[in-house]
This record gives structure tokens, sequence and C-alpha cells, in this order.
């Protein structure tokens, strides 16, 4: 240990002898780093897996069954009607099913209290256990029936009532009566895979969460896509909404195994079938059964800015190694004669490699704060000019590891090459020079 | 000056100068990706709207009570709120509708004329469902017909007239006359300018407009104000106060000049533009570094070699104009390197985002520009190594 | 050739002021070879800088070919040393990863010369030092009394009017001294001006005149019998 602070120790010195061109080392190494990290940030977190043992048999299918026939544009539609999703629920394969969508709404204790706008999301008993959503009090619904009960979020049961156990409450639902049958626990879901329409993924998790059947009664229209395939008039969406082409659900089947995917994929195309059959479904069959984990780039949200970003910023991130080792090597070679004469008076190689480990371990140092530093001012700026990623934008243990090491690879990478040069080129030559 | 012995010093030092090169390269690309995408950020920010963005605003709002949401309270609440913000001083004209103009998306639909579908469908279509002096609030020219001047309801047995712009007019008619066609909306009754609708139509200057109130709020509404020029910042701070005064039940989203809407639809393009400039700007600094310090250090390890120049007659201007075509060479060979890259980067990006094709003088200019960030960093260390005293170099060893 | 009147020079630091030349009055004509010795430390380098205006000095006047040297821009001076003196040093100095043709072919570059004449200059130099055929070599792949023999040859090739050498032998074994000493009498004969700082008093007694030096002031100078006689 005191062998390695007198290594330090010299490190430092050599630093001390050329400040400029070490200061410009880390600068450059940290402008890199911090600038890679930045975006590093965003692209990790965009595409990170919210359900890493789910993703994979979570399910959206999604069938043509439209009462028009298409010509030109016959991609099936990214939401579902109320009617698509009761022929798709009669299958009992998936453990689990939830229909969704989402609303916007004002919320109120009494009728004197300042409206609170919410997005209420409209869905089905499963989505909690499908989700993973934790559970702080009371009980989710029991069935997909309609009742007029909500559950709340923690941080909206704070807002209304400054507590948390509020089960039992009731509440005014745009002017309607509605009793608090659950508050959940903290819960973020990112990204939001269950709703990858319009890019609403990268969105917060909604605020209070209302039974389909209810949401359907109160004549809730989707805040993020209602469409009409017929003469349905959306205003009736309790009658002619349960029955016409008004399609706005997104609908979500686990399907545990590859058995059951398969079987699910053969009802869907029975469905289909009996429907064409029975003059329903005059299109072309299109059915889709595409797992959370593709859903994104299905609908094409894949985040493009951020990945035209991480190509740019890896050739910048290349471009900064290579002026930093440039800069690095340039530095040896000025502290060559000095390195040759400590091996001229008896140190090993293994000795030099040593104090090239401490050239690098301080060069970490030094390069990780001034990196997490550039990344964090990185951040910053890109929450600023691309303000919809801006809840992707958080540093976990993993990613920070991750990133760290990343750092201490490019300090090495960049002291490597040029100490060895030092170190293993010909004794007598480098003296003699 | 040697061309010859400059690229045989530029040889010698293989690893060096090929570092130097990659990464000239690699900025150029880069710089002139970033150009090219500020450019086409800029032309969609200047690309004509037909609108007098600066002096028209817009009020994004909802009723928070149910009861007023629906008819007959809604007309009500909207008449009210429209005669109030129509009195405050510097308003030219107020209207509402069911949406604003310049929008990503929001209510739209199919537009074609009655008994031909397959043939004429427009798809996504913005439509507007507005008070009738929302022409008076947008400037439109009337270029065919008459403005409908009553609110008739969209359940009428018959309904509302509808008002189209120029362009979807002449793609659903070409040069057949239009007016008093019978579209799948209703009667067509005026054609009118061009102005932006939503940008994820087909075409952005696509709009229909029927004089009718909205068929719900759900959604929220906007009121639309045109003002005195140079008066919209005084209006907009109005506006909020009239508003509640009206009625205190509302939230309003936003109050906002249709200018402001405008930068925000580009807000994302704007934002990574802005990025790839900064990032342009670091690398030319760190291009500028590794010029300084190639240089500084190149001088300094041939000290010897500039002082036996010195002594056989290189003056001092010599020994820096050779230092500076040195890195001129190398940034100029780097640039073609980089031109080349470019192409390549710019293939790459296109793939995941729309960015246009490099061409022109374009990679002239930011030639020019490297060549200048180079000479610009190479002066001072250049400039150091002239001070070599020919003497004590000379001497060495 | 070279006339100093009254020269001097002085090195100041913080502390002390150095009088590395006092009031030095020389005059060396064309066509002499002339030896400077002197103790270390002495001036003799010093002196040797300064005609060949690699250094300035503070008081006094240099006169080269006629001319005063004072007062004359950078330029004119990169000029001057460019066209009328050689300077030949006891480290050599060639430019380590030039071949000998273009290390000989530098000066005359800087002098404008075009390719031709350059071409023709450099065959002259190599064929006088008698290394035509390592043209190509680089200078790490000759001998020590090789590679002064190409510095000879880069000094002479662009004919200047006199060559300055610094202890031309001083790093080299005496054979190899010896075929250095025949190639400066020889280019000496050919009317070229030769001062040159020795330390072995055996070749200043081959040249035709030696120069004393001691305390930065000239103390001696003795003229031999010329040198021509000596050989013939």
């Amino acid at each position: 240990m005191e062998q390695f602070i007198y290594y330090l120790k010299v490190s430092l010195k050599g630093i001390k002898r050329a400040p400029l061109p070490y200061a410009l080392t880390i600068f450059i190494l940290s402008v890199g780093l911090g600038v890679f990290f930045a975006n590093a940030t965003f692209y990790y977190q965009l595409n990170s897996d919210p359900l890493p043992d789910k993703s994979d048999k979570l399910f959206f299918p999604m069938i043509n069954l439209v009462p028009y026939q298409c010509t030109t544009d016959c991609r099936t539609p990214r939401v579902l009607s109320y009617s698509n999703v009761q022929k798709l629920s009669q299958s009992d394969i998936p453990s689990q099913a939830a229909a969704m969508y989402s609303a916007d709404g004002y919320l109120r204790v009494n009728a004197g209290q300042p409206p609170l706008p919410v997005s209420i999301r409209i869905t089905q008993r499963d989505f909690f256990t499908m989700f993973e959503v934790p559970l702080l009090h009371g009980s989710i619904w029991p069935d997909n029936s309609a009742r007029h009960e909500v559950i709340l979020t923690r941080a909206s049961a704070e807002k209304l009532f400054g507590r948390t156990d509020v089960v039992g409450e009731t509440l005014l639902l745009d002017d309607r009566n509605v009793t608090v049958s659950a508050v959940l626990d903290s819960w973020q879901m990112l990204p939001r895979l269950y709703d990858a329409n319009n890019r609403n993924h990268l969105t917060d998790a909604d605020d209070i969460y209302l039974p389909l059947e209810t949401g359907y009664d109160m004549n809730y229209l989707s805040n993020s896509q209602s469409s009409t395939f017929d003469d349905t008039d959306y205003r009736q969406l309790s009658t002619q909404g349960r029955t016409g082409a008004l399609h706005q659900l997104q609908y979500w089947v686990q399907l545990d195994t590859p058995a059951q995917q398969q079987a699910y994929r053969q009802f869907m195309h029975n469905l289909v079938m009996d429907e064409k059959a029975a003059g329903r479904h005059p299109s072309e069959p299109n059915n889709q059964l595409v797992a959370m984990q593709d859903i994104v780039s299905y609908f094409g949200g894949d985040s493009s800015d951020i990945k035209a970003f991480a190509l740019v910023t890896l050739l910048f991130l290349l471009v900064c190694l290579f002026n930093a080792s440039h800069l690095s090597l340039n530095r040896y070679l000025s502290n060559q004669y000095e390195f040759s004469l400590r091996r001229a008076l008896g140190a090993s190689r293994s000795q030099l490699q040593l104090q090239m480990l401490a050239d690098v371990l301080l060069m970490a140092g030094f390069t990780i704060a001034g990196a997490l530093l550039t990344g964090y001012a990185g951040i910053k700026l890109m929450n600023q000019l691309l303000p919809a990623n801006r809840l992707f934008s958080d540093w976990d243990l993993p990613l920070l590891l991750g990133l760290l090491a990343i750092a201490v690879v490019c300090s090495y990478l960049v002291t490597l090459y040029p100490s060895l040069r030092a170190s293993f080129g010909t004794l007598n030559q480098q003296l003699k020079e | 000056m040697s061309f010859y012995l400059l690229i045989k010093g530029l040889l010698n030092r293989k690893v060096v100068t090929a570092l130097l090169l990659l990464q000239l390269a690699m900025t150029l690309a880069l710089l002139l990706n970033s150009i090219l995408l500020a450019q086409q950020t800029h032309q969609q920010l200047n690309q004509p709207t037909g609108l007098d963005l600066d002096n028209i605003v817009l009020v994004q709002l909802k009723p928070t009570t149910a009861s007023l949401r629906v008819y007959p309270a809604l007309e009500e609440l909207l008449n009210r709120q429209l005669a109030a913000v129509s009195a405050l001083p510097d308003v030219v004209a107020a209207a509402y509708s069911n949406q604003s103009a310049i929008l990503q998306g929001g209510n739209n639909g199919n537009v074609y004329l009655d008994g031909e579908e397959g043939r004429s469908n427009q798809p996504s279509v913005p439509m507007y469902f507005v008070s009738k002096d929302f022409f008076r609030v947008l400037d439109s020219k009337l270029l065919q017909g008459e403005l409908p001047q009553q609110s008739v309801s969209l359940d009428n047995p018959v309904p509302p007239d509808v008002v189209i712009t120029q362009s979807l007019a002449r793609q659903l008619f070409a040069d057949k006359p239009a007016i008093g066609q019978q579209l799948n909306r209703g009667r067509l009754a005026a054609v009118i300018s061009d102005f932006y609708g939503q940008r994820s139509g087909t075409n952005v200057m696509f709009n229909s407009i029927q004089v009718a109130p909205p068929f719900g709020v759900d959604w929220g509404y906007s009121i639309l104000l045109r003002t005195t020029p140079g008066r919209a910042d005084v209006v907009r701070q109005r506006l909020d106060q009239t508003l509640r005064a009206v009625e205190p039940n509302i939230e309003i989203f936003h109050i906002r000049s249709l200018a402001e809407q405008h930068q925000r639809l580009y807000r994302n393009e704007y934002g990574l533009a802005m990025l790839l400039a900064i990032l342009s700007a670091l690398m030319l600094l760190v291009t500028m570094v590794s010029s300084y310090s190639s240089t500084y250090f190149h001088a300094l390890k041939r000290q010897q070699e500039i002082g036996i120049k010195r002594a056989l007659g290189a003056s001092k201007n010599t020994i820096f104009i050779e230092l500076l075509s040195e890195n001129w060479l190398c940034t100029a060979v780097g640039a073609l390197l980089g031109v080349m890259l470019a192409l390549l980067l710019n293939q790459a990006l296109a793939q995941v985002i729309s960015i246009p094709a490099l061409s022109g003088y374009l990679p002239l200019i930011t030639i020019a520009v490297l060549l200048l960030c180079v000479t610009v960093a190479t002066w001072y260390p250049a400039a150091i190594a002239t001070r070599v005293s020919p003497a004590t170099a000379t001497k060495a060893l | 050739m070279i006339r100093l009147s009254n020269l001097s020079k002085i090195f100041r630091t913080e502390l002390i002021e150095t009088h590395a030349l006092r009031e030095v009055n020389l005059q060396v004509n064309e066509g002499e070879f002339a030896a400077l010795t002197g103790p270390s430390g002495s001036g003799k380098s010093t002196l040797l800088n300064i005609l060949g205006t690699l250094e300035s000095f503070d008081s006094g006047d240099y006169q080269l070919d006629g001319q005063s040297v004072t007062g004359l821009s950078d330029a004119a001076l990169s000029k001057l040393r460019n066209e009328k003196i050689g300077f030949i040093f006891q480290s050599f100095n060639l430019i380590k990863d030039f071949s000998i043709y273009d290390n000989i072919e530098l000066p005359l570059r800087y002098r404008g010369f075009n390719a031709s004449a350059r071409k023709q200059r450099i065959e002259q130099a190599l064929e006088l030092v008698g290394l035509h055929a390592r043209r190509d070599y680089l200078p790490g792949q000759l001998s020590g009394g090789q590679q002064q023999r190409v510095a000879i040859a880069r000094a002479i090739a662009g004919q200047p009017r006199i060559l300055l050498a610094d202890e031309p032998t001083g790093n080299l074994d005496s054979l190899m001294a010896r075929q250095v000493m025949e190639l400066l009498e020889k280019i000496n004969q050919q009317g070229c001006t030769i001062l040159m700082v020795t330390h072995d008093p055996d070749q200043a007694r081959r040249a035709g005149r030696h120069i004393q030096i001691i305390d930065g002031q000239l103390h001696d100078s003795t003229l031999y019998e010329p040198l021509a006689a000596h050989s013939a």
C-alpha cells in the first residue's frame, strides 16, 4: 500500500511537470464520455424492459374486424372496438386479460372544491396483476362489471385527502359520485408499454382507475385515439359505442407458454373466419399478436432522435478517445527519458506496469468526475431540448456502474498504448536519444 | 514551401497522422450533417403556414363540470365567452373551434365526393367546427363561393355547409367547378386560401371547416383571436382573467400565439438540431485542441530540426508557414475523407430520422470552417516554435 | 570577408552578467582557413554563432562580405545565412527522417532553386564528398564520418562564401577526422573561406590561421604559412 501511494505520488509529479497536456487529456475524455453518458442514459432507459419476466408473455391481439373493405390502407387498426374486445374475450386461453383506454376528467372531494384534472385509466380487473401494480390499501374490483368505484394512485390520494388510507371515501368524478375501492402504492412502469400508441409510453402513468364498463356508461372518450369506421355517434358511447365500430380500446392478454400463444393465434384465426363467413369482416384477415417487448417498434414509436444522437455520440466518443490517446502518447514521449532512467536504475517491467496502473487509476478518477459532471449537464440540456424523453433521464445503479466501467476502460486504453511504448522500448536506445 | 517534404513529414508520423485524419474526417462528417439538420429545421419553421402567426392568439380550454359540456349549456357558454373576449380592446375578431390550427394531429376524418368514395377519398383531413368569425380570425381569402353566415347544428337533417382549403379543392375537383358539390360532410359552400392544419395529415394544407357548434368538448376546445398587429402579448395577459370572469368552472390548458404553437410543433426537430449543433461545436473544440497539441508536441520534439532549418536559412516565417501548412494539408486530406464519411453518416441517419441528402456548396463551407478553426488553433504553438534559438537547438547533445 | 569591430556580447540573468565577448576585433579575408581555439566557456561557440547570424550581439559591428548585419530583419538574416554561410556542426545535425538527398536539398529549397538546379548542385556536392552511392540512405544508416561528410555536402551545396564549422571532427575517430579535414582543406582550396572551432592543436596547426579566444577576448592571432605551401 505504501508502495502504491508512492506510485500515485510519482504520477502526480508527472502531471505537475506537464499540466496542460494532462488537463487537455482529461478534458477531452470527460467531454467525450459525458456526452456519451448523457445519451446512453436515455438510450438505456428508453429501451429498458419494465417487466423482464413478462414482456414476452404479454400480447396485444389486433384484428381487422371493421365494417369497411380496405382498399389502400389495409393495416390492422391500432385500437379495438368494444365489440372486438368482447369477441376476443370469449377465449379462456389467456391466464389474464384486460382491455383499457385513458380519458381526461375532473375529480373533487365535494362540489365546493376546485376540480383536480386527472387522467383516468379505464380498464379491467386483471390490469393490476398483469402489470404487477402494488396495492397499498383496499382491494381491486372483484370482476369486470360496472361499478362506481375508483382506484387512486398514492399521489392522487395524497393530493385529494392529504393521506393514503381513503378506502370507502366518496368523490365527485365529473360531477358523478364514485367510491374509492383501493389505493395503489407508488408505481411507475417506464416505458409504459401497455400504452405505446401515439408514443404515450413515454408519459407518466394515469392518476386514477375506473372500470371499463363504467367508463363506457359515463361516456368517456379516449384522450389518445378514438376512430369510428361507421356512423356511430361518439356522443352515444354507452349505447352505440358498445355495438358500433368505434375503436378506442387496447387489449392485453397474458399467454404464458408457446402452446398457449399458438392456441390463441388459432383462436383469433377461427374468430376472424367465423366473422368473415357471417359477412362482418369484409377485409382480408390481417391478425396481429404483438408481444409487449415489440409493441413500440410495431407502432413505429422508436425514439429515432435518440437513436440518431446515439450514433453521433458514439462517433464523438471515438474521436475523443483517439484524441486523448494522442495527447497522452505525446505526454509519455516527453516523459520517456525519465521512464528509461527508472528502468536503468533497476525498475522491473512489472513495477513499471504498477506505475502505469497508478496512472490509469488517477486518470480514471479525474475522468469519471469530469464525465459525470458533463453527463449531468448533458442530461439537463437534453431534457430542455427534447422534453418528450424527460422521464427517462434517471441514473440507476446498474447504469451508473456500467458507465463507471466504461470510463475506467477508456482511461486504461488511453494510457495503455503510450505507456507500453514507453516501458517496452529498447532501454539503451531511449537513454541515448 | 515544399509539398513533397510536407507529405513526407506526415508519412513519417503514420499513427499520429492517421489519428488526426480520422478525427478530422469524423468532425467534418458530423458538422456537415448537423448543419443539414439545422437547415432542415429552419426550413420547416419557415415554411408558409398561410397564417399571421404573430397576431393570432390561441386559448385551449375545457369546462370542468359535466353539465357545462352538454348542449344547450355549452353553446350558451361558448357564446358568452366569445362575447367577452371580442369586447377586449385590440381584439379584431374572435371565434371558437373544436380544435386549433397548427397541430400534430387532432379531430380528422375522410373527405370524399358523395358517391365517389373509392376514387376521391382523402383520409385524415382535419374537421373544424367553428363559429362564423373563424375565417376573419385566420384572415382567410375567399377564393370561390360564399362563406356560411349561420351556425347550423351537426345533427340537422341537412348538415351544415362545408368550406375547404384551396389545396384540398384542387385535389378533389382539379379544375372543375366545386361550389355546390355534395361532399360526405355536406354541401360545399366556399373555397378559402390554404392554412396549416395538422402535421400528421397527408397534406398539412388540407382542411375542412363547418360553421357549427362542436359535437362535444371532451378533448377541450379552442378560442382563437386575431389582435391588432403587435398587440398579441397585451391581449394574452387579459384572457385568463376575462374567461374566468365569464365562467369560473373552466380549465385553461394554455394561451399561446400561433407562432409559439408552431415552434412547439417542431420542438423535437429543433431540439435535435440544437443538440447536434452543440455537439459539432464540441467536436470543433476537440479538433482545435488536437491541432494545438499536435503542433505543440511536434514542434517540441523537433526543436533541433527547426533549429537546423533555421541555420540553413529558413526564416521564422518559413517555419511558421511550414507548420501551418502541415496542418492545412492534414485538414484538407481529412476533409476529403470527411465528405465521404459524411455521406455514409447521412445515409445512416436517414434510416432513423428525416434528413435531407448532402449536396452543393455545404461541404465547401464546412471545410472552410474547419480550416479556420485549425489555423486558429495552430497559430500560437507554431508562433512559439519559430522562436526556437537555432544556436541552442543545433548545439543540443 | 568577415570584419568584427569592437563586438561585445553579454549574457544576462537576474543575478549576474557574463561578458561572453568583449570588444572583439577580427578580420577574416576571403579564402582563409582559420582555426578558432580556446578552453570551454571561452566564448568560441558564441563567436561562431554570431558569425553565423544565429545569435545577436550587444554592441559593435559585424560586416559580412562588406555588408553590416546590424538591423537586418529575420527574413533578411535568414536569406544571408542561406546564401552566404554554410554550417557544419559537431553533432552533424542531419534531419533523421530525411534521406541524404533530402537533407542536402533542404537549403537549396529555401533558396528557391528549381528542381533541376537543385539536382545538379546536390550531385556535385555528393560527388565531392564521395557519397554519391548513398543518396537514398537515411542518416542513421551511415557512419559518423559519412554523416559529417553529408553535413559538409549540405553546407557547400549552395556554394556559400564562408563555411562555419563547430568542432566538425569532435565526434569522430582519428581516421574519420582526417578524412573530414582533408575534405575541408579541399573545399578551402576551391576558394571557400572556412572558420573552424576545434580542440585539436594538430588541426589548428593545419589551418592557415590560428585564432585563440580566452575569456571572451581574442588573445592571439597568429598567421601561419599558407596551407597551400605545406601540402604542395
